[in-house]
């Protein structure tokens, strides 16, 4: 191959082909229109606490809705075996069998998340960002924070409810990140984690 | 990652991940074999015939995971013999004996390397290089007429920090985190690096760190792809920059090169790249070469 006039006529036009997406596992299984209908059924006991197809109305409970399904799926296999903790989720979690589990996690994972009518303060987001980046929140859960797999997204969650996880896994309430979030979270200072909080909360 | 296969000898060489937790390692006694290591079985029979274990019972997440590629290269006694070679995490490229896995020699390092190897803390402990490398992934290149290995580098100063946590259950089991170190430049490089001798023969720096692979090609170029989208090409013996395309996207996958009707063409995706965060993108672009 010639090196002089490498590429003169070159790029024979750039072909931007279409590629095929690759099936994840964060991707909700297609359930059947009777299984999603089953599934909505069992979602109907998560209703008063997460709203109406998981779009929670109150900061204090997260929204679900649009949350990747083997998220859901291992939180709830946590509650249930105690390495996460909650009064009201404990409990409902004991009746549930690995097939519901599954089932709600793909039902949540199919409905669409709503915005909040959160307003967020400028200063906040842009430190939030930069705290994200050094962090490296982006490795795990993306840059655009919309999680994979068994790590949840948490664009656009209710900033209170990111600010109370990421405070329960600092002073080790919650324990069931393998060791990442605790770690992570050990060097944020309470005005960070209200940063990260707008910044996170305001994605979409 | 891809093995690579010795049809002469009939033999597998391929690289292993590293242990879990990644960070914590009291819950995990002794060496860890075979993980962080190159191993080497019998194609037919998949028996074991060697293995080289880069980092013994590692906790910094430093594993064996850029692929192996044979070549051949001159020994400590200067006769050109059968190689296998590793671009590692660590920032060396291994230059290996092929049907013993004896280590001929180790490249010098080719990002930095810093407080080597201090153990994770529970509030962090600096240590370079970074857990993505060094040499992360990305598959090498070789040009086997120049004896020189192409290297996709990165710098991205780190600290490593340990959690003693219990089977977390069906997640990733980090038993720590490393988090980056507030106003320390990241940056990446492609590296051309002697086997013969393990002397690194030119660099080129780029802004962002490297992830994706090199492409070498017989007339004597090569090809790397950056993570704010351009697609370069290199002299392969001065590593003088002569062409670029902006892809509009992360190019953070190997490129590859063939023929049709006696033309050759040079093909890479642009997908962007998660663990680094570029530019997502949905495309492959195909270059014709005069």
């Amino acid at each position: 191959m010639r090196m002089s006039g490498l590429f003169r006529y070159a790029v024979a036009a750039a072909i931007a082909m279409a590629t095929f997406p690759a099936r994840a596992q964060s991707e909700p299984v297609q359930l059947s229109p009777a299984e999603m209908a089953a599934a909505g059924a069992k979602a109907k006991t998560c209703e008063a606490c997460h709203g109406p197809d998981g779009n929670s109305q109150n900061p204090a409970y997260p929204i679900l809705a649009g949350q990747t399904w083997r998220y859901i799926y291992i939180e709830l296999k946590d509650f249930k075996a105690g390495r996460r903790s909650d009064p009201v989720m404990s409990p409902l979690a004991q009746n549930l069998s690995p097939e519901d589990m599954i089932a709600l996690g793909n039902f949540f994972a199919a409905q669409k998340q709503l915005p909040t009518n959160f307003q967020a303060d400028g200063a906040k987001v842009d430190a939030g960002r930069k705290t994200s980046d050094t962090a490296l929140c982006p490795m795990c859960h993306g840059g655009s924070f919309v999680g994979d797999n068994d790590v949840p997204r948490v664009a656009g969650q209710y900033p209170q409810y990111i600010k109370k996880q990421l405070e329960d896994f600092k002073a080790r309430r919650r324990t069931n990140d393998a060791g990442n979030m605790t770690s992570v979270t050990e060097r944020l200072s309470d005005q960070d984690i209200e940063n990260l909080s707008q910044y996170i909360g305001n994605l979409n | 990652m891809a093995p690579a296969i010795d049809r002469k000898t009939k033999t597998v060489f391929f690289v292993v991940g590293n242990p879990s937790p990644d960070l914590y390692g009291a819950i995990r006694p002794g060496d860890n074999l075979y993980t962080d290591s190159m191993v080497a079985i019998d194609l037919d029979s998949g028996t074991y015939k060697w293995h080289f274990q880069y980092i013994a019972h590692d906790v910094w997440d430093l594993d064996a995971v850029s692929p192996p590629i044979l070549t051949q290269a001159r020994d400590k006694d200067g006769k050109v013999v059968d190689v296998v070679i590793h671009g590692g995490k660590t920032g060396h490229i291994y230059v290996h004996e092929r049907n013993t896995g004896k280590l001929i020699r180790f490249s010098e390092a080719m990002i930095p390397q810093e407080n080597m190897w201090v153990l994770p803390t529970k509030t962090g402990a600096r240590m370079l290089p970074g857990a993505n490398g060094g040499v992360e992934w990305s598959p090498m290149a070789v040009n086997p007429g120049l004896h020189l290995a192409y290297a996709a580098n990165l710098h991205q100063p780190m600290t490593y920090q340990v959690e003693d946590v219990p089977y977390p259950g069906g997640k990733l089991w980090l038993g720590g985190a490393f988090t980056a170190i507030p106003g320390e430049e990241q940056w990446g490089q492609l590296v051309a690096v002697n086997l013969d001798t393990g002397k690194i023969a030119w660099k080129a720096k780029t802004p962002q760190p490297l992830i994706g692979g090199v492409l070498a090609t017989a007339g004597n170029l090569v090809f790397n792809g950056e993570a704010n989208g351009w697609f370069k090409a290199y002299d392969a013996k001065t590593g003088k920059e002569l062409w670029k395309y902006n892809c509009g996207a992360g190019v953070n996958a190997p490129a590859v090169s063939y023929m049709v009707g006696g033309k050759q063409y040079v093909a890479v995706a642009a997908g962007g790249n998660k663990q680094i965060d570029s530019k997502r993108g949905n495309s492959v672009f195909v270059f014709a070469l005069p």
